[in-house]
């Protein structure tokens, strides 16, 4: 089954037309990278998957996206409970101003969960799960500002991670991040992979072929070609994504 | 030639900067000299002085032992550390009943003489006499160089500056009614105006905050009095039938009222507090399946706790310093007050009302001045802790 079906899918800023007609298909347990020069509509398209765009004023979207078969951007969708389905980590670390343990208890929490050996269960295997473990369990109850840069971002994943979503999208995770981190997490995005379902932006190049399983090359709002990461990066069907890869541009 | 008028204009800012900070240091200088003259000011009514049997133990009598035993409250010398032995209070008006007139003499003449003579014969006596009425050998013990002691002013349970023979400058009802009223203000004031900070930095469009904030902000600009107004002829006659009172103006009008002058302070910081709280952690929360209200209450609020504080001692701060309202609405009885049902009077009000009527140099005067100082440093203590909660962030 589809996991992700989206389906001649227009999006607009009020007047500018940021999408233009992107049909995608994502299966099960796979990770799509979306690349694209700055500004070709990847965030935004990442955005619709969890209804974030919603939040923006005058925006207005055509089409359909459906989520395990079902349309989120149906009248009678609860957008809170397709949040917790359909995760996400943003492009710069944003940790609450509370104690590592308190992020990642946050979202069970919300969900309305007070049983605290399973809350404490849960963050455990969370903080495990993005590879944070042994750096972190000394000090669950500090603040989470007291962790790099590239430990906050794998805190940021374990947060996602905790209320089991099935799709986890992920804006450039890894572009505020030095080398070693962005090793460490691109080792996570694999490990994961088992798990979830992976979207994941980036504007690095190898890094979109040593994670994903499929690629997505946008321009200019427009899905220019999506296909096998490995067919993308050897034998792209359109000119303009061979010249994008070959880094002629962007 | 610029650089000369560079330094020019470096020089007068450095000289306007030093002689602000010096006027307003003087000021604060001429408040504490003025209030510390209390502390030599004369227990005893000025121009007067009290009288005591030689063989009496007590030498020494604080103001509020003093007005308790004219008012006949205290009636044995054992209450204030004497010996067992009735006090016998005698005013110049009651030396007739000791005298006949012809003794004191057509003119009083003889009065100094017959003073000392009584005192020395009725060892229970206090005689209040003007001081031209002392004989220079008279026998018994003087109370004319008494001053009022720091504990008469500081630990004071009475504020009454006209009574006679020792007037009473106690700081407590005045501090307390102050207390009260201000923090019945804010306890009234902060869950209201955080729900509508709330409201303005997260829940209402655009538009509407745009007609909204203005409109708080010139709440802001009214002037006291008529909020003072507002209070008497609508708050007042409230609370007197809601909670069926003998008079309408307790503290909980002026707490009423302080409570609306402080709202838009309130609103307007707390809710900048609330708006620079980073979208991107709104974001999180809510890529988290958390709704809006579970996003306002567990990460908006705790986030901008240090600016809802800043925002609640700041109006604190203004309810503390306001005057003209607070003497309008809170019917000014000088008394420690037990409920928040009861008339009480507040510091800045009371030296707005008494100033005028306090000759100049007289105790009652440096005792306004010294509640000024009171005033002057709570404030302060407010302005010290803004910046303290200020600086603390995350
Ligand atoms: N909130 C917004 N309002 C208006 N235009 C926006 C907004 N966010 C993005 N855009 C525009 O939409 C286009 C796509 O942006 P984005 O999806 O962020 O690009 P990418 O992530 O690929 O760099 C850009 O031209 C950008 O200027
Ligand atoms: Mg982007």
């Amino acid at each position: 089954m589809l996991i992700i079906d989206a389906k001649n899918v227009d999006f607009y800023y009020s007047d500018f037309h940021a999408l233009k007609n992107i049909n995608i298909e994502v299966e099960k347990n796979k990770v799509i990278a979306l690349i694209g020069p700055s500004g070709c509509g990847k965030s935004t398209f990442l955005r619709l998957l969890n209804r974030m765009n919603d939040l923006i004023d005058g925006t207005r979207m055509t089409g359909s996206i459906l989520v395990e078969g079902e349309n989120i951007y149906a009248p009678n969708v609860r957008v809170d409970e397709l949040r917790k389905k359909v995760g996400m980590v943003f492009q710069k670390p944003n940790p609450f101003p509370k104690t590592i343990f308190e992020n990642v208890a946050y979202g069970l929490r919300v969900n309305g969960n007070t049983d605290n050996t399973f809350i404490e269960e849960r963050v455990i295997e969370s903080i495990k799960s993005a590879a944070l473990w042994d750096e972190v369990k000394d000090k669950l109850n500090k603040s989470a500002f007291a962790l790099s840069g590239g430990q906050q971002q794998r805190l940021c994943i374990a947060r996602a991670l905790a209320i089991s979503p099935k799709v986890v999208l992920m804006d450039e995770p890894a572009s505020a991040l030095d080398p070693i981190s962005t090793a460490k997490i691109e080792e996570l995005i694999y490990e994961l992979k088992k798990d979830y379902t992976i979207v994941i932006v980036t504007h690095n190049m190898q890094q979109a072929s040593r994670v994903s399983d499929k690629t997505g090359y946008f321009y200019l709002g427009e899905l220019v070609e999506f296909d096998d990461t490995t067919k993308i990066f050897t034998n792209p069907k359109e000119y303009s994504t061979q010249n994008y890869i070959t880094g002629r541009f962007g | 030639m610029k650089r000369f008028l560079e330094k020019f204009v470096e020089g007068a800012l450095l000289i306007s900067g030093s002689v602000t900070s010096i006027t307003i240091l003087l000021i604060i200088i001429f408040l504490f000299k003025e209030a510390t003259g209390l502390f030599n000011s004369p227990v005893v009514e000025e121009g007067y002085v009290l009288a005591m049997n030689k063989s009496n133990p007590v030498k020494k009598l604080n103001s509020y032992q003093i007005k308790h035993i004219f008012d006949a409250d205290i009636t044995n010398w054992d209450e204030v550390g004497g010996k067992e032995e009735p006090i016998e209070v005698v005013r110049l008006s009651d030396l007739t009943n000791y005298y006949t007139e012809e003794e004191l003499g057509a003119d009083f003449e003889n009065i100094p003489a017959k003073a000392s003579e009584l005192t020395a014969s009725r060892p229970g006596i206090i005689l209040f006499l003007p001081e031209q009425y002392i004989a220079k050998n008279f026998d018994g013990t003087l109370l004319s160089k008494e001053t009022m002691q720091p504990g008469d002013f500081f630990g004071g349970t009475e504020w009454y500056p006209t009574a006679s023979p020792s007037p009473q400058y106690g700081l407590l009802p005045l501090l307390l009614g102050t207390l009260w009223v201000s923090l019945g203000a804010i306890l009234l004031s902060l869950p209201f105006g955080i729900a509508v900070s709330v409201y303005l930095a997260e829940i209402a469009s655009m538009r509407i905050r745009n007609i909204l904030k203005p409109l708080v902000e010139l709440l802001a600009g009214i002037p006291s009095v008529v909020y003072g107004f507002f209070g008497l002829v609508v708050i007042v006659p409230f609370l007197q039938e809601t909670f069926k009172l003998p008079v309408g103006e307790t503290a909980l009008a002026g707490s009423i009222v302080l409570g609306i002058m402080a709202l838009p302070t309130i609103i307007t910081v707390a809710e900048d507090a609330m708006r620079t709280v980073p979208r991107a952690i709104k974001e999180a929360s809510l890529a988290l399946g958390a709704t809006h209200w579970q996003t306002i209450y567990r990460v908006i609020i705790p986030y901008s706790k240090s600016g809802i504080t800043s925002a609640a001692v700041l109006g604190i701060g203004r309810a503390i310093g306001e005057t003209m309202a607070v003497l309008m609405v809170t019917g000014n009885a000088a008394v420690i007050p037990h409920t928040l049902l009861e008339p009480v009077r507040t510091i800045p009000a009371t030296i707005a009302a008494e100033l005028g009527e306090a000759p100049v140099g007289s105790g009652h005067y440096e005792a306004l001045f010294a509640l000024g100082c009171i005033l002057f440093l709570i404030t302060l203590v407010i302005s010290i802790s803004i910046e303290f909660i200020g600086r603390k962030k995350y």
